[in-house]
């Protein structure tokens, strides 16, 4: 039998309430009723019902992934603090908060912001840097391995389709994942162990990356038992592009070319699907299959053709498909595209599957027709199918064929702007957070402490994933991921900086990439996990020598479900937290995304994942080679921590190890971290700082450890000389996790001039690294003294993951 | 059609079987003993078995570490017990065998069709791969089902079979 691929149409304009609902349901639309009234007001007026192409199109284009309607809708907003309840209503969350800090720096070397598939900042005279992350949680949870896979590859063709397409340089991959030592029987039925979807997302990231020839240089991966059913995926490209092709511009009459992968059934409703939560029931077509050789082509071959002036315009297939691609760029001009010439994998695809498949590696050019031949050609070379499929009009309408006869005819207008803006609510109480009763541990228990943070999943090395990506292809990674004095020997790099020199000849600059994410602060407060994140990322672009004054920054919300008041409440705090840090440091978002109804549904109870903002920053550097690493280098020289510490242990790792009750979680202070940020990256222009390391999980101890024995080298640490605000135990200074900090490593006869730079902010001097491979940590006001062999306190850190 | 098996030979590591064993202990599965690993391709089309084994020996295997096996089969026959494991059956020694399901895009075959038209057999071929996890000891039919389904295979996009 033959399959049915006839166009239907869908009765609509008859329909109750209540089956409008149901439908929507039914056919994984993914719609509210409010939206699925509009589609009915829209189709009365046209005098007829929709087609199943258009129905499609429509939920396609509204969804939550392409639309991000939450943060764009209105929101009223309720705050609770003291007693005491104000009241504020946003029009649009994301433009007045994220949106309009970056408008009100107005960063003249922001080159293009929130309008394309990714961010462009100036990095020379004549080429931008493009940077882009992206989430892929539901197809990774489904199926681990393919749903990384598509995750990175469907970035890196967002770095591909920002302006013109830009050259693909470094991967970043942020992960989180549920506890992978959960026993196997309390996985629920029709999920995955959290070790498998862990080891399933690392191949995928790995087959994928390695196989584009693109390095993987920055990471992090986060374990919290919240993110058993849900694990999140990020994936992040970054790219040089020249700064001639950052624009696009579609002329009516030019040509819709597909190339690149087939069309089959595959992640059919992943758009929409992403906007339901994840049960036993998810929908099977909704997973993806990755071919990176495909891409690999395309990468290769597309460049050739933008480097020839042979296009006006591309962008990736994403998220729904031709219909959000062809849909985007047509939305000024209009377009018309025949389905039957759009190339497919195997026959029986229906009109509506065609358009919203989500089938991998395929680009769409908007081609003048005099460069018709020309581009054919060059994709023909490398083996690389390309298809014209329609052209752009000047109709400002959506026009589809099949075989020739009309399966969809829609304004552009209402497709793009005739969403309906929900209005919802949020709720956040304030809660005042309780300082713990003062913590004053023995010599042997910081000891146990200490090993215990190490050796922790969430500050442990990560060094089994690692290295089974490459991070040296191309050539240019200047600063890795792993540091320290071998294959065996090696700490935690605060952020990679990349050399461009193959793509931009004769340049010293670099790129700096770096992340924050800090899931445990957000489950007790999401203003200050926000604001951590920001100063995190900042912090570790920092410590290698980045430019606080030259990074800008991308935000990636991953949240649980909108619909509940209180969870949308801690995202509008969160969205608060993003507009203060971007405005104080000075550093602008360029652009973002979000991923919201993180929930699952375990027997019938729904749960929401911990939420956490994901802040990735990108910074250019004046000269690649000015850049410090974190291992300890000489003995003699001197270690300093700079910046204050805090009574912060809420959400800290030492905290958990130990069962404390209550605690503060770690503020951000602009303005003590911000000159401070400027005078390191003065010192390490001159030449004055030999290694520094951001303090950050488990606190100053953690840091000095990681720097001296990945150095192999030792260290005696003075506690009393921690310059501290407030009053603090040594168990308390040693692993509270203020943000602000960094330990530097300075010679000797450097010691004076760091002092006089860094006057007016906190500069403590701990003590003197040795030769001899042993950390001692001493306080004589309390009576504390405990040391350990660096290559023990490695092996704490080195042997937890071991897969 | 012809099916092709790659295995390691003897005195090669078998990385993929080793680490399934230790999952499977991981898993909590008791009476597992050894569990071998191999790589199976089934290639349909008009091809002769001297060319399904240059296909084999020239663009599947690594000669120096691994074996191959090359059987014929009739596509009616996939149902049933594969050739490699009709001489081996015995209470002690199951197989688990994972393919893709119909419809899902199978990269690794797709790559092996272009391949055998740049080993210059310039004829039309279709191609599945698939695995096969030999598992040696005395295990129940739920224990194996478990393996199948928490190890081997994504029920979502692929299919496993137990012989």
């Amino acid at each position: 039998m033959k399959p049915e691929t006839k166009c239907k149409t869908i009765e609509i304009l008859n329909l109750s309430d209540k089956q409008l609902t149901d439908l929507s349901k039914k056919a994984v639309l993914s719609l509210s009723l409010e939206e699925m009234k509009t589609v009915k007001r829209y189709f009365k007026k046209l005098g007829r019902n929709p087609t199943d192409v258009e129905l499609e199109t429509v939920a396609q284009t509204w969804s939550e992934h392409c639309k991000h309607k939450t943060l764009t809708g209105i929101i009223e907003y309720t705050q609770e603090e003291n007693g005491k309840k104000s009241k504020r209503t946003y029009k649009n969350l994301l433009k007045e908060t994220i949106f309009k800090a970056t408008v009100e720096l107005n960063k003249k070397w922001c080159l293009s912001v929130f309008k394309d598939n990714a961010g462009v900042i100036d990095f020379d005279l004549k080429n931008g840097a493009a940077f882009k992350v992206e989430t892929h949680n539901h197809p990774s949870a489904l199926e681990p391995y393919g749903g990384s896979a598509t995750g990175i590859g469907g970035v890196i063709r967002d770095i591909l389709g920002v302006g013109l397409g830009a050259k693909p340089l470094a991967n970043t991959d942020v992960f989180c994942f549920g506890d992978p030592d959960t026993k196997a029987s309390k996985v629920p039925a029709g999920m995955h162990h959290p070790k498998r979807i862990a080891k399933g997302v690392v191949s995928g990231v790995r087959d994928y990356g390695n196989r584009m020839g693109i390095p993987t240089v920055n990471g992090a991966v986060c374990f919290d038992e919240g993110y058993m059913a849900n694990p999140l995926v990020y994936c992040g490209t970054m790219g040089i592009i020249p700064k001639n092709m950052i624009n696009k511009k579609v002329k009516p009459g030019d040509l819709v070319l597909v190339a690149g992968g087939r069309t089959g059934r595959d992640g059919i409703h992943g758009a929409t699907f992403s906007s339901t939560q994840l049960d036993k029931e998810s929908d099977v077509s909704a997973v993806q299959i990755g071919n990176p050789i495909v891409e690999k082509k395309v990468l290769d071959t597309m460049l050739k053709a933008r480097d020839l002036g042979l296009y006006r315009a591309v962008t990736d297939c994403g998220a729904g498909g031709l219909s959000s691609a062809a849909g985007e760029l047509g939305e000024k001009t209009g377009v018309k595209i025949e389905l039957s010439k759009v190339p497919l994998k195997y026959e029986g695809l229906s009109p509506w599957e065609i358009w919203i498949s989500e089938a991998q590696e395929r680009m769409v050019f908007a081609v003048p027709k005099e460069n018709k031949k020309k581009i054919v050609e060059i994709f023909k070379k490398e083996d690389v199918e390309a298809a014209f499929i329609g052209e752009f009009t000047d109709d400002k309408k959506l026009t589809l064929t099949y075989n020739g006869e009309t399966v969809a005819y829609m304004d552009m207008e209402f497709l793009h702007d005739g969403v309906p803006k929900p209005t919802r609510l949020a709720v956040y109480k304030i809660k005042t957070e309780k300082k713990q009763k003062p913590v004053k541990l023995s010599s042997a228990k910081l000891l146990k402490s200490l090993k215990g943070v190490l050796s922790d999943l969430n500050v442990c090395s990560k060094e089994w994933i690692i290295r089974q990506y490459d991070h040296e292809v191309q050539g240019q990674t200047v600063v890795k991921p792993l540091q320290g004095n071998g294959i065996e020997v090696s700490g935690p790099g605060d952020a990679a900086v990349i050399w461009p020199y193959t793509v931009v000849k004769d340049t010293k600059k670099g790129i700096v990439l770096s992340n924050g994410i800090d899931p445990q602060y957000g489950k007790i407060n999401t203003y200050k996990m926000a604001a951590s994140a920001i100063e995190e990322s900042l912090r570790n672009a920092v410590a290698v020598g980045a430019d606080i004054d030259k990074i800008s920054i991308l935000d990636n919300f991953c949240w649980g479900n909108p619909n509940k008041p209180e969870i949308l409440g801690s995202l509008v705090r969160a969205a608060n937290a993003c507009y203060d840090m971007s405005k104080a440091f000075g550093v602008p978002f360029i652009s973002g995304k979000d991923s919201l109804h993180n929930e699952y549904c375990i027997g019938g109870k729904k749960y929401s994942i911990p939420p956490v903002l994901l802040v990735s920053a990108m910074g250019v550097i004046e000269n690649a080679a000015n850049t410090v690493t974190m291992p300890f280098k000489q003995g003699g020289n001197k270690v300093f921590v700079l910046g204050y510490t805090r009574n912060e242990l809420g959400g800290g790792v030492f905290s958990k190890i130990n069962a404390i009750k209550d605690g503060v979680v770690p503020d951000v202070y602009p303005e003590e971290s911000k000159p401070l940020m400027q005078k390191l990256h003065a010192a390490i222009n001159k030449g004055l700082i030999e290694s520094c390391h951001d303090c950050c999980e488990g606190g100053l101890a953690a840091a000095v450890s990681e720097m001296a024995f990945s150095g192999q080298k030792g260290v005696k640490i003075n506690i009393d000389a921690v310059k501290t605000k407030g009053n603090l135990t040594s168990s308390e200074i040693l692993f509270s996790q203020s943000n602000g900090r960094f330990v530097i490593e300075v010679r000797d006869e450097n010691s004076d001039k760091i002092k006089e730079l860094f006057k007016g902010c906190a500069v403590s001097e701990l003590g003197d690294i040795t030769e001899e491979p042993r950390i001692i940590f001493e306080s004589k006001k309390e009576g504390i003294k405990f040391s350990e062999k660096s290559e023990t306190l490695l092996k704490c850190w080195k042997n937890t993951i071991n897969w | 059609m012809y099916e092709i098996e790659i295995s390691s030979k003897k005195d090669f590591k078998d990385v993929r079987g080793l680490n399934i064993f230790s999952e499977i202990s991981e898993l909590g599965i008791k009476g597992v003993e050894k569990v071998t690993y191999s790589q199976v391709y089934k290639i349909a089309g008009d091809i002769n078995s001297l060319e399904a084994k240059t296909i084999a020996a020239e663009l599947l295997s690594d000669k120096i570490t691994e074996k191959t096996s090359v059987k014929t089969a009739e596509p009616s026959e996939c149902c049933s017990l594969p050739n490699s494991f009709a001489g081996l059956q015995n209470q002690s020694l199951s197989l688990i065998e994972v393919f893709y399901k119909k419809g899902v895009t199978d990269t690794v075959a797709e790559s092996v069709i272009k391949a055998v038209k740049d080993l210059g057999i310039n004829k039309d071929i279709k191609a599945s791969a698939g695995h096969r996890y030999y598992v040696y000891g005395k295990i129940s039919q739920s224990a194996l089902k478990n393996i199948a389904e928490k190890l081997l295979a994504n029920t979502l996009i692929q299919e496993y079979k137990i012989f």
